[in-house]
């Protein structure tokens, strides 16, 4: 018997007991459903809160600071670093040679005051110290960085800014509305000291800029994130100053530090070590995010296992459904074979008619999943944000929903072995017996 | 083509059913000789071991001991696939139940038979339309069987028999769930298939004008082959057979 005629044959089957059909697919769609849900939801907390701890950047991310390696900064995700030391674009091309580097960007702070331009329900503080944070901004994807509100500086601009949550705060403006403050205006201003013999003067070289995102950020202490074009035009001028420059927190490197972006979060241990002993100081939050992984991976576990009992318990109504078939088709199933049928026909037929089940289970229940696992999305969504926090996406995992089907299908087969076995192995005689 | 009928020869069958701890014989020695293309009807009482006879002549049990030739196959020692490929190819089931599949319409009942062999769907689907108008059935080709009369089904069931050009038609008591004048529809259907196609026809009747139509009479009783004679005779009620008249002529 062809596959598509046996598989007529299931599918008459299958409408021929519409009802019990249809409450044997519930049961198989409804589990199917839960542990898609499941699964979706807990791959995309194990998404999010990594994402959340790396800051929106890459999970194998390194900071290398411009400071010579603290002997113990291996043991610690947060290793302090050692005595400053020059760290220019040699030493970042050597370590962007480095087997198991994906990539290099090199990072500039600059000390600046700022000043808020006038902006709706704020009028303090007039001005305030903090340190710009600029970065090459043309791949942001290889940074700690993730946009809450709005948007990046344009790469290479002199007047787009970023700030963070915490030039929020400081202005005391509402941090659950971070784009409110998208659009306004803040000069910079890159101080210099001129030593004038008989007394210190400062100058600084302003900048007019407008706010163009608030970001949530870590690949450098500060609060304003600007672009390294930004940040060395300012780095220059404030180097070029006289007499005693100790508040201004200068340094001769070229970088303040570089973000190195490791092959993988197995990979970060090795190009740490490598880059200590090229000799710079590193950190990274590895052990934070590898044993946080493994706390997700567990709890995925336990949600998977959740799932999968449900399907099998689903499936084994399948067993109970299609063993009643059986019962009740003896007489069918021998004039089958009193018609030619093999063991093999009738086996293949009713492993169809379960497969059929499980599959349809299995589209309708992942479908169903996807859609539970949105709802909640949507809900943790708006927590989230009310929280100051940053928004879950929960996409469709096209793998998760594949698993789905395949899982129910799978399963509906192995459910519909028994009661398939069963009628393949009735005699023929059934044909001829008394009912 | 008609196909040629087969022949039947049984030898010293005997066969035996397990019953608790003890067994119970239905065939006990049975000898039996059908010619090719003959026509012969088989009868008597409940018990008296014709569905056993029906069952291991049609190859839906297998026989215990003994000799049963169907034209060129012996059915002993044949098991499995070798069964199924015999009744696929060489026996066409009648049953009194019909046994039509009630999801599948008068054309997916007797095509069923075919999708079991390797036919092109096309020729198939053009043979199984030509049965169903020789049974007479050509307008009903997409009625399901709870459409139809009683008389319907049977012809579906007797075109579903023929599907497979088979050399031997069995029928087991065709006629049992009818009423007379479908009863000698059905068995007039079969003897012009018979007529027309040349294969051997063993039928199990209870009904003695039915069994009195056939060309050669078996009756077994307690699960050997009696004598049995044209007429109502004293050997008829030797065999047990069962003396009601549900159908067919009067004698």
């Amino acid at each position: 018997m062809s596959f598509r005629d046996a598989f007529a044959l299931a599918l008459k089957e299958v409408m021929r007991r519409l009802g019990r059909s249809v409450l044997t697919l519930m049961a198989v769609a409804l589990a199917a459903c839960l542990l898609t849900a499941l699964v979706l939801i807990s791959r995309t907390a194990e998404t999010e809160v990594l994402r959340q701890l790396a800051k929106g950047g890459p999970l194998a991310s390194i900071k290398v600071a411009a400071a010579a390696p603290d002997p113990s900064q291996l043991a610690n995700d947060n290793a302090r670093p050692g005595s400053p030391r020059d760290l220019g674009p040699q030493a970042a091309r050597a370590i962007g040679q480095l087997p198991d580097v994906t990539s290099v960007v090199p990072v500039i702070t600059s000390r600046m005051i700022f000043v808020p331009g006038p902006g709706a329900g704020r009028s303090e503080p007039p001005y305030f110290y903090d340190t710009a944070v600029g970065a090459d901004l043309r791949d942001p994807s290889l940074l700690p960085i993730s946009v809450l509100a709005g948007r990046l500086p344009a790469p290479g601009s002199l007047t787009e800014v970023a700030v963070t949550p915490g030039y929020l705060e400081r202005l005391r403006l509402d941090p659950t509305q971070p784009e409110k403050v998208v659009g306004d205006g803040l000069e910079m201003g890159a101080p210099r000291v001129f030593d004038d013999l008989e007394e210190q003067t400062f100058r600084a070289l302003w900048q007019r800029t407008e706010i163009v995102g608030v970001v949530a950020q870590e690949a450098a202490p500060g609060g304003i994130v600007t672009t390294i074009e930004h940040t060395r035009r300012a780095q220059r001028w404030s180097a070029a100053s006289d007499g005693d420059t100790g508040d201004l927190d200068l340094s001769d490197s070229p970088y303040t530090g570089l973000v190195v972006v490791a092959d993988g979060l197995d990979r970060i241990g090795k190009v740490r070590r490598q880059i200590t002993d090229i000799g710079y100081s590193t950190s990274a939050p590895e052990n934070l995010i590898a044993s946080v992984q493994r706390y997700l991976n567990v709890v995925e576990i336990v949600l998977t296992a959740i799932g999968s009992i449900a399907l099998v318990i689903a499936c084994l109504g399948i067993t109970n459904a299609l063993l009643a078939a059986v019962r009740e088709r003896r007489r069918e199933i021998g004039v089958l074979k009193a018609i030619g049928a093999r063991d093999r026909d009738v086996l293949f037929v009713f492993l169809i008619e379960a497969s059929l089940l499980g599959a349809l289970g299995g589209v309708l229940g992942s479908l169903g999943g996807w859609a539970s696992a949105s709802v909640v999305g949507i809900v943790v969504n708006s927590y989230l944000t009310a929280q100051g926090l940053l928004g879950v996406h929960l996409g469709p995992s096209w793998g998760v929903l594949l698993l789905g089907v395949l899982g129910s299908t799978l399963l509906a087969s192995v459910a519909g072995a028994v009661p398939a076995l069963k009628a393949a192995r009735l005699p023929a005689r059934e044909a001829v017996n008394e009912s | 083509m008609p196909a040629s009928g087969a022949p039947i020869s049984v030898q010293g069958l005997a066969h035996a059913f397990r019953s608790g701890s003890g067994s119970v014989s239905a065939l006990d020695g049975v000898d039996l000789e059908v010619p090719p293309g003959g026509y012969a009807s088989l009868i008597g009482a409940s018990g008296a071991g014709k569905t056993t006879l029906l069952a291991i002549l049609g190859g839906l049990e297998p026989p215990q001991r003994g000799s049963v030739v169907v034209g060129d196959t012996d059915l002993f020692g044949l098991e499995g696939d070798g069964l199924a490929r015999y009744r696929r190819s060489t026996v066409g089931f009648v049953f009194q139940h019909f046994g039509l599949i009630g999801t599948l319409s008068a054309l997916e009942n007797v095509e069923l038979a075919s999708i079991l062999t390797s036919l092109p769907r096309r020729a198939r689907r053009a043979r199984t339309l030509a049965l169903l108008h020789a049974v007479g059935l050509g307008q009903r080709t997409t009625h399901k069987p709870g459409e139809l009369s009683g008389g319907e089904r049977q012809r579906v069931a007797i075109a579903r028999a023929l599907a497979n050009e088979p050399r031997l038609i069995l029928a087991d008591e065709p006629t049992g769930n009818l009423d007379e004048a479908s009863a000698q529809g059905v068995i007039e259907l079969l003897e012009q298939l018979h007529a027309e196609r040349g294969c051997t026809i063993l039928v199990v009747t209870h009904n003695r004008a039915i069994a009195g139509r056939a060309s050669q009479r078996i009756a077994l009783s307690q699960g050997r082959i009696v004598p049995a004679s044209n007429g109502p005779s004293a050997d008829w009620e030797s065999s047990g057979l069962d003396r009601r008249s549900d159908g067919g002529r009067s004698e």
